[in-house]
């Protein structure tokens, strides 16, 4: 049952309904659109609907056809009234059955958006002043939640993301689809690498897109970074990135960044679910490495050289090895290779990309991915692949585990405050830090911390080697003033692995 | 003497001009043979600037090399 009808009676919505059920369907979805009483700041009092009939069935019938073959198994009607309507009135009638709801929902979603938008109807408004005025009923989009202002990159008039191809997979679906929506995702580097992670994650539908880049775009970019144009050269990398987004899929939210500052790199992680490092900088790499293995944030880095590339994925909640697991510190500048340089083919970074820009979307998905304990190397010449084993034993685990060597390459940076901030004792031992309860003895009873090493402050400042040799550690008073003062002697003492929790065990949620 | 299979990346690979090679060596251990093949090739990269593997795990520069071994040369790779 597929019908469009132009009528200039009341709709009958009961027996419209009947045409529509189905033993086959489960699930049925209706639009009702209904003559509105205000229009623009005016108050109307009726409308009248003149319809252009013969273009107006042909074309409706023709957006029936397309949600048929968009949506699969649909019954659906639509019916628009034309002639005299009072406010209250119902103007449209779309109805859709199908076999589950979201095929319903979505189709008919989309038979009223095309029916707004593209059928030949006007309106005249009858005002209550008592004049007139006719209305063209198309409203290009002004219906959809845009949050970009990008005028020349709107979507076309009407237009609804469509995720059949991909929520058809096995491990995907609706619920699949849901998680991409919710899904928060920062992509830092927005040139080879960047560019097909980015469109990929658009067009999957990941919800948020923060993209950091404080680059332009250059002459010698375009060979290899497919999301820009010649037309784009001179423009920020970042901002022209989330056009792009915007014009592929309007429903994804995007964020922009400049370059990362190291003492915001930890809680900006934690702000992001997944982070995908498509840089051409070590030190950006060894700094995701370090934010993501504090931050517990899960981290999928790529780099290329001429016809080759690597991908890791780093895992830190498994407890799987970062990048100083393989390289301890960060290699000599002339150790490491760059496009500039060394050159390399467009395709190279395009299959890295698109590589991490699958493996962000399954680990979003929850379908198995990249091994966290291996490094795969891709060489592109004579398309061979080798997945080496990181040997964690000899890495960070044989230097005080990776989130200590994170603290001190951190701490080393210079940007790192001495703060820890966790709303529970145990999300901060989760995050891989030894508790150290500095409070006095008579204090402990009241509030007991079983979990923590006791070092009151006066010994601590005492002597430094009372504490716990491993770290990370965090200190922990009632309030957060003594356990400062402690993290500030330590770090004054060279201990850069010593941290403290504002605010104390008065501030947690527990 | 051993032959083993040898990959080179990066600018390993630039260097010798090959992506790999088989050789028969006396070499014992990765640190061995790799001093032996800077010599070869010209390698730039000091040891402590790549990372080593054999049959896909990585590896210390002084794991005993085998007969029919592949020993993987692998440097940073920093572009994007």
């Amino acid at each position: 049952m597929m019908r469009f009808a132009v009528s200039d009676r009341d709709l009958d919505v009961a027996s419209l309904r009947r045409e529509l059920h189905n033993p086959d369907h489960g699930g049925f979805c209706a639009f009702e659109g209904w003559v509105r009483h205000t229009n623009e700041g005016r108050d109307v009092g009726g409308l009248e609907y003149e319809v252009y009939a013969e273009l107006a069935q042909v074309e409706g019938e023709r957006i029936m056809q397309e949600a048929r073959e968009r949506f699969g198994a649909i019954d659906a009607v639509g019916i628009h009234r034309s002639g005299m309507l009072r406010i209250g009135e119902m103007a449209v009638w779309v109805g859709v059955s199908s076999a589950h709801r979201d095929e319903a929902f979505r189709a008919c979603r989309f038979i009223i958006d095309q029916i707004k938008h593209r059928l030949p109807v006007w309106k005249k408004e009858h005002y209550l002043e008592g004049d007139t005025a006719w209305v063209a009923c198309a409203h290009h989009g002004e219906d959809h939640d845009h949050t970009h202002h990008h005028r020349h990159h709107r979507a076309p008039a009407g237009f609804v993301p469509d995720y059949s191809r991909q929520k058809r997979l096995p491990g995907v679906g609706e619920a699949g689809q849901e998680k991409l929506a919710r899904a928060r995702v920062l992509v830092i580097g927005a040139g080879g690498l960047g560019s097909p992670v980015l469109a990929y994650l658009a067009g999957a539908g990941v919800g948020l897109l923060g993209i950091s880049d404080d680059d332009r775009i250059d002459a010698s970019n375009l060979h290899r970074q497919t999301l820009f144009t010649a037309a784009d050269t001179g423009r920020l990398k970042a901002e022209v990135a989330a056009e792009r987004i915007a014009a592929v899929n309007p429903s994804v939210r995007t964020e922009l960044f400049g370059r990362i500052a190291p003492d915001e790199a930890v809680a900006l992680f934690r702000r992001f679910d997944l982070v995908v490092e498509c840089s051409d900088d070590m030190s950006s790499r060894f700094l995701c490495s370090d934010a993501a293995t504090m931050s517990g944030t899960a981290l999928i880095l790529a780099s290329v050289h001429q016809y080759e590339g690597q991908l890791q994925v780093i895992d830190p909640r498994a407890g799987g090895p970062c990048l100083r697991c393989l390289w301890p510190a960060e290699p000599a500048p002339d150790a490491a290779a760059s496009c500039a340089e060394s050159g390399v083919l467009g395709p190279v970074p395009g299959i890295l990309g698109t590589m991490q820009a699958n493996e962000a979307l399954k680990r979003l998905l929850g379908l198995p991915g990249q091994a966290p304990d291996r490094l795969l190397l891709v060489d592109l010449l004579d398309n061979r692949t080798d997945q080496l084993r990181i040997d964690a034993e000899n890495g960070c685990a044989s230097r005080g585990g990776c989130v200590a060597m994170a603290e001190r390459a951190m701490a080393a940076r210079g940007g790192d405050s001495l703060e820890r901030r966790f709303s529970t004792l145990g999300a901060a031992r989760a995050a891989g830090y030894r508790l150290v309860d500095v409070r006095q003895e008579d204090e402990r009873a009241a509030w007991p911390m079983p979990e923590a090493v006791h070092v009151p402050l006066p010994v601590l400042l005492e002597s430094g080697a009372a504490l716990p040799a491993e770290g990370p550690l965090l200190l922990v008073c009632a309030s957060g003033r003594r356990s400062a003062r402690g993290a500030q002697h330590m770090r004054d003492s060279g201990r850069a692995d010593v941290f403290t929790l504002p605010g104390g065990l008065q501030g947690l949620s527990e | 003497m051993i032959t083993v299979e040898l990959r080179y990346y990066a600018q390993l690979r630039e260097q010798a001009g090959t992506g790999g090679e088989r050789v028969s060596t006396d070499a014992e251990t990765p640190a061995a043979l790799y001093d032996t093949l800077r010599l070869r090739h010209g390698f730039s990269l000091p040891r402590d600037a790549l990372k080593i593997a054999v049959n896909t795990a990585f590896c210390s520069w002084e794991t005993r090399l085998r007969d029919g071994d592949v020993v993987v040369f692998v440097p940073p790779v920093n572009g994007g």
